[in-house]
């Protein structure tokens, strides 16, 4: 993808104005990241509690904390809010005034996606660290697993990225978006890695949640920091990442192209 | 009996009102039904690694996931829309109108909406309960379904309190809406039975944040395990917690400025 330097500059200041607007909701942001923080604790008890003393498919209790710890900092990283933050931009004709700019209205959502992030992440981080205090997470980090990590990771805030705008670009044609948007929510809790690390998966749906493109926005990037993975299944898993990566541009890109060729804003 | 005609001339108007918005059923039920396919495939993937889960057998579990979601569309069909008014009329002035009717001011604001599409999660968690019990070969005598009313009625009671509770909290604070996701927040720990929880989070969630009596101890009572506290103790939260709510309500109320004064 090639991006023209002023579209850089554009999306940079597009991004400060967002931080700035974000600021004012700090305490709505702070309750949102705390969801976050709650969902991997009840799957951690879960785990810990069938684990007990012992192990689950090699994992004790505090394997399953390292996961999920490191689990809340990837969800919040890869989080795809872009049903909520562009799709009634849709809805309601708000794009209209974006189009006249001299670029791409998906920049908006993409500054709107870094800035909700990094100031709830700000929140998120003390709550965090007070966890791991509790937890106790087994943690073995190796300088090669740490840097395929910020890799895996960002390519998969990158492809989290363009499924939700993919989702939310519906909105040109139903008001339903939302529907769909709740299937492929479903299918990232049980397939992603969330209910449970993809290991655990019972043997036909571990080979289905190894192809299909949701642990590559999720699962995959916790595996790949908690040294979980052999070389064979790390180099298939960043293969299957940059190909779903690549499928969901090309996807956004039609879906982006046919929509706004019908769009008619509000009332039109 | 006054009352008694207010509440249900309100249910049916707002019933009417709902009507005209027959397509959210299709999508609604579509939703719940996506919904709790996904949390029972969750369950399946926990039990396939366990037969039970902190005594739980999986058909138990189930019943737990339909309480759960039996209460969830109670709160979103009759809770949640009339509560959730309250706040945007106390910010916007408009509470005025509601306590300038000859009515408790609480009765009406608790019973004016009722958005019956979200009924669609009441059936679905009622099959689903029903499914677990069938599938435990359980032997639901008349006795065993009144203590599980009876328990479900206070779980029901304790849900309204701290909605209600942390609605109130409009009349400090004005700008609330979201306040009410602290609920959310830790009704989600629901989903599961309670034992689960580390000693401490265990605690915190049967006395401080009682989600344990809200979906817990109603499955245990018709699934017939032991029950984690005396049964009892769910009606009488819920009437305590009731007083508690409404007499707090009653000072907000008396905090209310209207706009622009």
């Amino acid at each position: 993808m090639i991006v023209r330097r002023a579209t850089l500059a554009g999306a940079l200041a597009l991004t400060r104005a967002e931080v700035a607007d974000m600021f004012q909701y700090r305490v709505v942001l702070f309750l949102y990241s705390l969801w976050e923080v709650v969902h991997p604790i009840v799957y951690l008890a879960v785990w810990g509690a069938i684990a007990g003393d012992g192990d689950v498919g090699g994992l004790r209790l505090s394997d399953f904390a390292a996961y999920y710890l490191t689990f809340m900092l990837v969800s919040h990283v890869t989080a795809a809010i872009e049903i909520y933050t562009f799709g009634p931009m849709i809805q309601q004709g708000e794009l209209s005034p974006h189009l006249l700019r001299p670029m791409n209205p998906v920049w908006v959502a993409a500054a709107r996606n870094i800035s909700y992030k990094s100031v709830s992440m700000l929140l998120l981080i003390p709550v965090w660290i007070g966890l791991v205090i509790i937890l106790r997470p087994s943690l073995t980090i190796t300088t090669g697993s740490a840097a395929l990590f910020v890799v895996a990771l960002v390519v998969a805030a990158l492809l989290s990225f363009l499924v939700g705008t993919t989702f939310a670009l519906l909105a040109f044609w139903t008001t339903r978006s939302f529907s769909f948007w709740e299937i492929w929510i479903g299918l990232t809790f049980l397939l992603g890695g969330q209910v449970a690390p993809v290991e655990l998966l019972p043997g036909f749906v571990q080979n289905l949640a190894t192809a299909l493109p949701m642990r590559y926005t999720l699962g995959f990037p916790i595996e790949v920091l908690l040294n979980r993975l052999d070389s064979g299944e790390l180099a298939l898993g960043f293969a299957l990442q940059f190909a779903w990566l690549f499928a969901a541009a090309l996807v956004v890109r039609a879906v982006w192209r046919a929509g706004i060729r019908q769009y008619s804003a509000v009332g039109a | 009996m006054r009352v008694l005609r207010i509440v249900s001339a309100f249910l049916r108007a707002a019933i009417l009102k709902e009507t005209a918005y027959r397509a959210e059923l299709v999508g609604n039920l579509f939703r719940s039904v996506i919904g709790i396919g996904v949390a029972i495939g969750g369950l399946a993937v926990v039990f396939s690694h366990t037969s039970e889960l902190s005594g739980w057998r999986l058909e138990q579990a189930m019943v737990l996931l339909g309480v759960y979601y039996l209460v969830q569309g109670i709160v979103q069909t009759a809770l949640s829309p009339s509560l959730n008014e309250v706040v945007s009329e106390v910010r916007k002035g408009t509470f005025d109108y509601v306590l300038l009717k000859p009515v408790p001011s609480l009765l009406l604001s608790s019973t004016r909406r009722f958005v019956v599409w979200h009924l669609a999660d009441v059936m679905l968690g009622g099959a689903i309960i029903a499914i677990g019990l069938i599938r435990l070969e359980a032997q639901i005598t008349f006795g065993v379904a009144a203590v599980f009313v009876g328990v479900m009625v206070g779980g029901v009671a304790i849900v309204f309190s701290i909605w209600l509770a942390l609605t109130t909290l409009v009349f400090w604070f004005v700008r609330v809406e979201n306040i009410t996701m602290i609920f959310q927040l830790f009704f989600d720990t629901g989903r599961y039975p309670v034992e689960i929880y580390p000693f401490w989070l265990r605690q915190l969630l049967t006395f401080v944040f009682p989600v344990a009596f809200i979906t817990t101890v109603p499955a245990q009572t018709i699934t017939g395990r032991e029950p984690l506290v005396a049964i009892w103790l769910a009606p009488l939260i819920g009437a305590l917690a009731l007083l508690a709510a409404s007499r707090f309500w009653r000072i907000g109320l008396s905090r209310y400025t209207s706009a622009s004064s």
